[in-house]
């Protein structure tokens, strides 16, 4: 005898058990994960605050680096730039960076202590639980960051740019983080084949600082290295949503979020293909 | 007695590097891997006098030397004394029980007794940089390496201090992480941008201009002077982190935790 398939109930018949398709039970399950974190992260609003701090030393910083620029160039504004824009270009292009999920030494690890084998066999999908788990920690983080940073260059150099803007940035962020995540998913699956990730992580965290912006916008890039880094991931990781921040537009927001996706599908499928050829080369000894 | 700590030293060292050589791959992976990151991270100086030529007297010949020295100087540290960035975990843990076990110097034994090579990579970079690009000759390379060594007694002597706040606060990492967040970017920034208060804090509080700034100076124009001033500096943070230390070590308490040390 076969069991008959699963009818759907009728709407609005449902309940704790009602039928719901299996992209939204699987939408449903990595959410509750997200939730879980956001809920833990925010638990302990004194390591926040305490990790927010890195982002007040570095804005001190570039807020003399960048004071002492604008006064050596004798210009209120530098390609396009005032002080005040370049200042809160660096506010977000810090808070993605400070903020955002660091899976890269937990997968090295699973892989390396042979942990990964306890992941495996649970009803989830390895990356997108990685994933779900750092973006609850990122957004708490990124709360503390922009609340740090952000009172720091206001007192300096004045208010935020326009507010109606910020739910555009917060889509390009988290676009920008899942970017950034299949990057780093992949340095960290490399764990498959060599013992070592931390090198990959540090040059590709430089890579990233250098040709995302994070440092110097690319607007002030010679042209043809600034044409170069514009199609690059990095430039939709960092420069592209730091600079909607200061600049929103519908239209800048339509092409960053545009190029994004295609950026996203590519950096999504290769880790999710390199994910699938390390289980298959992957081997626990013992227990 | 200073030769038989010295010959103690060396051996931890040795032990370390053939800890090290156990796995090959990932140890040149690190080294390699430091010098590509120090030197991807200097290309943004690089774009950045490019674009504005110089900044309060600073040039890219300048950035280059302050980055060469700093580099060389935190690589001797992790390399030398690579539980520096450590310690407070070391205390907080209760792993201080091993060492006082032993007749040793608890102090240097905790700090040497783990290398970490990424910082021969950070070395390296230091001192191939200073080589190519700031047109040195022998003196120079005296100046480099006298720098280079008091820039790491005062990074060491720092975080000694900052991690035996461990004794008193208990956990101390996230204050460790913040400080040698805090003293290496400061470090790595000409010291001119900073003015008044900054600079005050600069010197005293957070002593980035002695790891960075300070050292490239005495490396570019050596002056007596000047070196008694970095000299002073590194061994006056050295003894008050000793004192810190071994006032720490009186409250020192351990659970009851086994643990293997290999």
């Amino acid at each position: 005898m076969t069991p008959a398939a699963p009818v759907p109930p009728a709407p609005g018949t449902g309940g704790a058990l009602a039928w719901r398709s299996p992209a939204a039970r699987s939408a449903a399950k990595y959410r509750a994960i997200f939730a879980t974190q956001l809920a833990q992260t925010a638990a302990y609003p004194a390591d926040v605050a305490a990790r927010s701090l890195s982002i007040v030393v570095f804005m001190w910083v570039f807020i003399h680096l960048w004071r002492a620029t604008y006064e050596a160039a004798g210009q209120s504004q530098v390609a396009g730039l005032t002080l005040a824009q370049t200042l809160w270009y660096l506010v977000l292009a810090e808070t993605i960076v400070l903020s955002k999920p660091r899976p890269a030494a937990a997968i090295a690890e699973a892989v390396k202590d042979g942990s990964i084998a306890y992941q495996l066999n649970k009803p989830y999908s390895f990356l997108l639980y990685h994933f779900s788990v750092g973006l609850g920690d990122s957004l708490v983080r990124m709360v503390g960051n922009l609340v740090a940073g952000g009172a720091l260059v206001w007192w300096v150099a004045g208010p935020p740019p326009d507010p109606r803007g910020w739910p555009l940035v917060l889509v390009a962020m988290t676009l920008a983080w899942a970017i950034d995540f299949g990057m780093v998913a992949l340095i960290g699956l490399l764990g498959f084949v060599t013992e070592e990730v931390a090198a990959f992580e540090w040059i590709y965290s430089k890579v990233l600082f250098l040709f995302g912006g994070l440092l110097i916008p690319l607007d002030f890039f010679p042209d043809g290295l600034r044409t170069v880094a514009e199609r690059l991931p990095f430039a939709y990781t960092l420069y592209g949503p730091a600079r909607l921040f200061v600049t929103p537009d519908v239209d800048r927001f339509a092409h960053l979020v545009t190029g994004q996706l295609l950026w996203l599908a590519l950096v999504g499928g290769l880790a999710a293909a390199a994910y699938r050829a390390g289980v298959r080369r992957l081997t626990i000894n013992g227990g | 007695m200073l030769r038989r700590e010295l010959r103690f030293l060396t051996a931890l060292w040795k032990a370390n590097l053939q800890a090290a050589m156990e796995y090959r791959a990932a140890f040149v992976a690190q080294v390699v891997g430091m010098m590509l990151n120090n030197a991807v991270y200097f290309a943004i100086w690089v774009v950045f006098f490019d674009r504005f030529g110089q900044v309060r007297g600073w040039q890219l010949g300048d950035m280059v030397l302050l980055f060469a020295v700093t580099a060389t100087g935190f690589g001797l540290a992790a390399v030398g004394f690579g539980n520096v960035l450590a310690m407070a975990d070391v205390i907080a843990g209760g792993g201080l029980d091993y060492y006082l076990t032993l007749p040793r110097p608890v102090l240097v034994h905790v700090l040497a007794s783990r290398s970490r090579y990424g910082g021969l990579g950070d070395v390296c970079y230091g001192v191939l940089t200073f080589a190519l690009l700031a047109d040195a000759g022998p003196s120079a390379f005296a100046r480099f390496a006298l720098g280079s060594v008091l820039s790491m007694v005062v990074f060491v002597a720092f975080m000694v201090l900052v991690q035996s706040l461990a004794f008193w606060m208990g956990s101390a990492s996230q204050l460790s992480a913040q400080s040698v967040n805090a003293l290496l970017t400061f470090a790595l920034y000409p010291i001119s941008l900073f003015d008044g208060t900054a600079k005050f804090l600069l010197f005293t509080i957070l002593p980035a201009a002695f790891v960075g700034s300070v050292p490239a100076a005495l490396v570019r124009d050596f002056t007596w002077p000047a070196f008694a001033q970095l000299a002073g500096a590194a061994f006056a943070l050295l003894a008050l982190a000793l004192v810190v230390f071994h006032r720490g070590l009186r409250r020192y308490e351990s659970g009851s935790a086994v643990r293997v040390q290999v």
